[in-house]
């Protein structure tokens, strides 16, 4: 199959996808009721459900699992570590900081859109201190001491949140136990918004930097001998990545699983060069993303599961079925 | 209000407090009607997030999102309005309701679906993307916090205008101060044994002095084991409890709560408390004393009936 044609599999699926995750949800309706809310000419109730919860949700969902896929296959061609995902550096844990605090300390003042910009900011943060004792050891950015200070650091704000945590009343533990588990429950089209903003950039300038990925996941050497700006590359492909996942946990709080495992799957399923990798991962995260979530939303309808627990109980079995899939 | 509330050691001055507790507990009950109520059928009243909630008129279709306002509710007769339930409103016998799942995190399109004129929710401290989310789609959003004594009357006041059940909800008031005054009469005069209320025992969690269960402990004759505790529901060292060795250890779960004093009996720490070696620990349903609302009465008489069984009603 040729890698084009792959493409557009994993774009229908994408799409599929998302009108699944229109079509069904915690309230039974028709198909023709559905149809009936997206045109808006259904009774109130469901257009509100189609149109203002399970569309947003649905989009919000793809938005996420494609960024935090594409950031995951980013870091780990950048780290040269098949561990790394897009909280690996610390970014999650700025994000925490900024959004438990901004729970805990303003109470009731704590708008979601003020928890999402105090996560955004902490998750900025992180990066740029992480960013700042990397590049303070040595004189080029030597990508171990990166991923090791980015370790260190997301350790750092971990303890930064318990510590809140431990002095928060029972209410703003609560909110902050509720965004630590992530949820896509708080789609809006205004957050939507605010996350394509730095989606749709960040993703074409990674698709810009995948020939340059390529040659530096074989070696900073051999990418230099070839006429690759490896510094250049490092620090862009970092910062992008880094920004595209504190954009994603802000307005969602933190979806494990999904930037670990979705790249991985892409290259055990078809392995290939960045060029193919980071559309195939936006793709794929994005389809998996959907249908995890709409999973979350209907298996025990109405008790919603965290999103987080679906990725997880969905995505290891069949990872571990490719895994031995590609020993056989 | 009752921050300052002090250990009464002297029993007319306690009985003075009460008073001046359920006087207040009176005026906080009338709810507050919101400036510039416009037709005769609409309601305003303002809720514990200070947002003035409108209605065109009574509320017909209710979910409320916490048991205590669902047995607010019910206790005012608001059977047919009620049009759905969470996972938690257990044992009142609405469970054929559909549930909108957990209070705190329920479906949203599940309670969109059943088209709700009024959903009474938990006022948080912190963000409440739940409220605005059901406002921004036009569903009125009651976001009460209920905490201490006054906080249920002004719950059942203002749940009672909202519904269009005003002289039950002065009679359901009237009629709870009357059993609280009751039980307050009957241990006037008492020794008030020390008690600590168990919400949770690792890490040792007890009900602080804001809560409506210190209210209740008080007012059945007893004194909480940590007044200093300004916190809701503090954490409390287990050392400090074995140096001042509880009288009674109040167990919110009927149900698990005897294979829990078994357990702790065994347990470093636990098993210096007398009150645990010698019988006094109280199993109480969690349904009766964890809910802020129209059965604060009865618990008031089962931790009474506890603490101080020979003033118990024969």
């Amino acid at each position: 199959m040729k890698p084009a044609l792959r493409l557009l599999l994993l774009a229908l699926a994408a799409a599929l996808a998302l009108l699944v995750g229109v079509r069904v949800g915690a309230v039974p309706l028709s198909v023709g009721e559905v149809l009936d809310g997206v045109r808006g000419t259904g009774d109130a109730a469901t257009v509100a459900i189609v149109r203002r919860l399970r569309l947003p949700r649905a989009v919000l969902a793809a938005l996420v699992g494609g960024g935090l896929a594409a950031s995951g296959a980013t870091f780990q061609a950048l780290l040269r570590n098949p561990l790394a995902e897009p909280y690996i550096m610390g970014v999650s844990g700025g994000a925490a900081v900024g959004a438990v605090l901004a729970i805990v300390l303003t109470g009731s003042l704590a708008s979601g859109g003020i928890v999402a910009l105090c996560a955004f900011a902490g998750a900025l943060a992180a990066v740029l201190l992480v960013f700042r004792i990397a590049s303070s050891v040595g004189r080029a950015l030597d990508t171990r001491i990166l991923l090791l200070a980015g370790v260190v650091v997301g350790a750092f704000f971990n303890a930064c949140i318990l510590l809140a945590l431990t002095f928060a009343d029972a209410d703003a533990f609560r909110s902050a136990m509720f965004w630590i588990m992530g949820s896509l429950s708080g789609a809006t089209w205004r957050s939507i918004g605010v996350l394509a903003a730095v989606f749709v950039p960040a993703i074409l300038l990674l698709f810009a930097l995948a020939r340059s990925l390529d040659l530096l996941a074989v070696g900073e050497e051999t990418a230099a001998a070839l006429g690759t700006r490896v510094e250049r590359t490092k620090l862009l492909a970092y910062g992008v990545a880094s920004l595209l996942t504190a954009a994603s946990v802000a307005v969602s709080g933190v979806i494990g699983f999904v930037g670990l495992v979705v790249p991985h799957v892409v290259r055990m399923l078809w392995g290939g060069g960045h060029r193919f990798l980071l559309p195939a991962s936006v793709l794929l995260g994005a389809a998996f993303l959907v249908l995890a979530d709409t999973l979350a939303r209907t298996v025990a309808a109405p008790t919603e599961l965290p999103v987080g627990v679906v990725t997880a109980f969905v995505g290891v079995p069949f990872f571990v079925y490719l895994l031995r899939r590609r020993q056989a | 209000m009752f921050s300052t509330w002090p250990r009464p050691t002297h029993p007319a001055r306690a009985a003075l407090l009460a008073t001046a507790w359920l006087a207040l507990g009176a005026c906080a009950g009338e709810g507050r009607p919101a400036a510039g109520e416009a037709q005769a059928d609409s309601v305003s009243v303002v809720d514990d997030g200070g947002r003035t909630v409108t209605l065109p008129r009574p509320a017909r279709r209710v979910i409320a999102l916490m048991p205590s306002a669902t047995e607010t509710l019910l206790a005012l007769g608001v059977r047919e309005g009620l049009v759905g339930r969470t996972d938690f409103d257990t044992g009142m016998g609405i469970d054929s309701l559909p549930s909108v799942g957990g209070g705190l995190d329920p479906s949203l399109e599940t309670i969109v679906s059943l088209r709700p004129d009024l959903v009474v929710s938990w006022e948080t401290s912190g963000p409440a993307p739940l409220g605005d989310r059901l406002r921004a789609m036009g569903i009125p959003v009651f976001a009460v916090k209920t905490e201490d004594t006054t906080d249920v009357f002004r719950t059942v006041a203002s749940l009672g205008r909202l519904t269009g059940r005003g002289a039950a909800a002065d009679s359901l008031a009237r009629a709870l101060r009357g059993e609280l005054e009751a039980v307050r009469r009957s241990v006037a005069g008492q020794p008030r044994p020390s008690v600590f209320y168990m919400a949770w025992y690792d890490p040792p969690t007890t009900a602080g002095r804001g809560t409506f269960i210190a209210q209740l402990i008080d007012l059945a004759g007893g004194r909480s084991l940590f007044p200093e505790a300004s916190a809701l529901w503090p954490n409390v060292s287990l050392e400090e409890m074995v140096r001042r060795q509880p009288d009674f250890i109040v167990i919110p779960d009927a149900e698990n709560g005897a294979a829990r004093v078994r357990e702790l009996r065994t347990t470093p720490g636990w098993r210096e408390l007398r009150a645990l070696r010698e019988g006094r620990a109280v199993l109480l349903p969690a349904e009766v004393v964890n809910r802020p609302g129209p059965r604060i009465g009865e618990a008031a008489r089962r931790l009474r009936d506890a603490l101080h069984p020979a003033a118990a009603a024969p």
